[in-house]
């Protein structure tokens, strides 16, 4: 569905995204997740054709996302800021797509404004944020767009309509398989509804692999300091501090099954996925603890 | 969702386990339809895939078995090989993980033993109840 070679993307001399390569596959759910600035609103953009890329390759559809009137009528970019006429009412913005986009589920469309409660005549911009927001998502169910992207649907929702949300975008994918493309901060609410993780990283795809695979490939390791040591010069060490003086605990990155009754020493636990990704991500040795024992310093 | 609030197991493995519960508790005999992945996506609000991931750990150890275009369904054989399963790795861990505990609070093997008729007493008193 969507095929990436050498991607970048500048704005004037500011690089958003270089040289990055992926390829996902059609009908799955596929997880972008970046820390701030990582590069992955850019890169959805990119896909959606609503941006020019600088340099290398993309097919999405086998097309070029941003001169194809095919991606354009089979795909639909959510966002919390869409840009939508504010002249017209909600009712009205929803004929608009039904026009637009040939697969429109109406039905659905009429139960979900029903049930969140969104008023028909009411404008957009006399939304709330997270009302807002829940509009722009009961379009993106709606539209049934074979490639459908979500930048970072639920910003403004409470917790409830979130679960709901992402109860929603489950339900509506059995329905009707689609390419689905979700960025979230908060990866503890999606991975399970996720086949694959796409980390964007320093402008660049980090890792791309299943949410299973992402927490496998992180464990912590607790133990003697020495014992430790020892198990953390085999690996990619992210992360190591002595808890109590003798006793060391360390985040280490895998590459492959550890065998943990090879090193009765040491005690195993795993991480969540959103801890890994963080472990993995953190460029900044010590983490934010460190800025202030720097700054205590001067 | 979570099945099991503490587990920090793979959600398939979790899926795998629930269904094999499912089929111990005789919620599914030999030869019954199981759950597809889509409905146990449903059912979970897990993707798709990895509830299939989950059926196919089933399938590769002889629990479920395919009939093309219909689904996955019990094997004659399932129960005993869950229960041989679950024997020899679960309750093998467990078992390792007592005797452990019980030299690191150096507590003596008849002890230890005395408390395991306790425990199996106590469990039969309740089921008299």
């Amino acid at each position: 569905m969507i095929e990436c070679k050498k991607l970048s993307k500048k704005y004037r001399s500011h690089s958003a995204l270089s040289n990055l390569n992926c390829i996902i596959r059609e009908n799955t759910i596929t997880g972008v997740i970046g820390r701030n600035g990582a590069g992955k609103t850019t890169f959805m953009k990119l896909i959606a054709g609503y941006l020019k890329k600088t340099s290398g390759e993309l097919r999405v559809m086998e097309e070029n996302p941003f001169t194809s009137l095919k991606v354009s009528a089979n795909s639909i970019f959510i966002d919390d800021q869409m840009s939508l006429p504010t002249s017209l009412t909600l009712r009205e913005l929803l004929n608009s797509f039904a026009r637009f986009y040939p697969n429109w589920n109406e039905p659905l469309a009429k139960e979900l404004m029903t049930y969140f409660q969104l008023p028909q005549k009411a404008y957009v911009q006399n939304l709330s944020k997270g009302m807002r927001s829940t509009f722009h998502a009961i379009i993106g169910f709606a539209a049934r767009c074979p490639l459908t992207i979500y930048d970072e649907p639920t910003t403004g929702m409470d917790a409830a309509v979130r679960k709901d949300f992402y109860r929603a975008l489950l339900k509506d994918y059995l329905a009707y398989p689609r390419t689905i493309l979700l960025s979230s901060h908060h990866l503890e609410e999606i991975e399970n509804l996720l086949e694959d993780v796409l980390i964007i990283h320093n402008q660049n795809a980090f890792m791309h692999l299943s949410v299973s695979e992402l927490k496998e490939s992180v464990v912590a390791v607790k133990g003697d300091k020495a014992a430790v040591s020892e198990f953390t010069s085999m690996h990619n060490k992210l992360s190591i501090n002595e808890v109590v003086p003798g006793m060391a605990m360390a985040i280490v990155q895998v590459n492959n099954y550890i065998r943990r009754e090879n090193f009765p020493k040491l005690t195993f636990s795993n991480l969540t996925a959103n801890e890994a990704f963080i472990y993995l991500t953190d460029s900044q040795e010590g983490g934010i603890d460190r800025v202030f024992e720097r700054s205590e310093l001067d | 969702m979570k099945f099991y609030e503490e587990s920090d197991l793979p959600i398939y493995i979790q899926v795998a386990e629930w269904l094999e519960n499912e089929i111990l508790r005789g919620q599914f005999g030999p030869d019954d339809k199981i759950y597809s992945q889509y409905q146990l996506a449903d059912l979970f609000t897990i993707n798709p895939a990895t509830a299939g991931k989950g059926l196919s750990i089933l399938f590769e150890n002889d629990i479920l078995y395919k009939k093309r275009g219909l689904g996955m369904f019990v094997t004659p054989h399932a129960r005993s090989v869950i229960l041989s399963k679950r024997k020899n790795e679960k309750l093998t861990l467990l078992v390792n993980g007592i005797v452990d505990e019980a030299e690191r609070l150096e507590v003596p093997f008849d002890e230890l033993i005395d408390m395991l008729n306790r425990a199996k007493m106590k469990n039969i008193g309740e089921r008299q109840e």
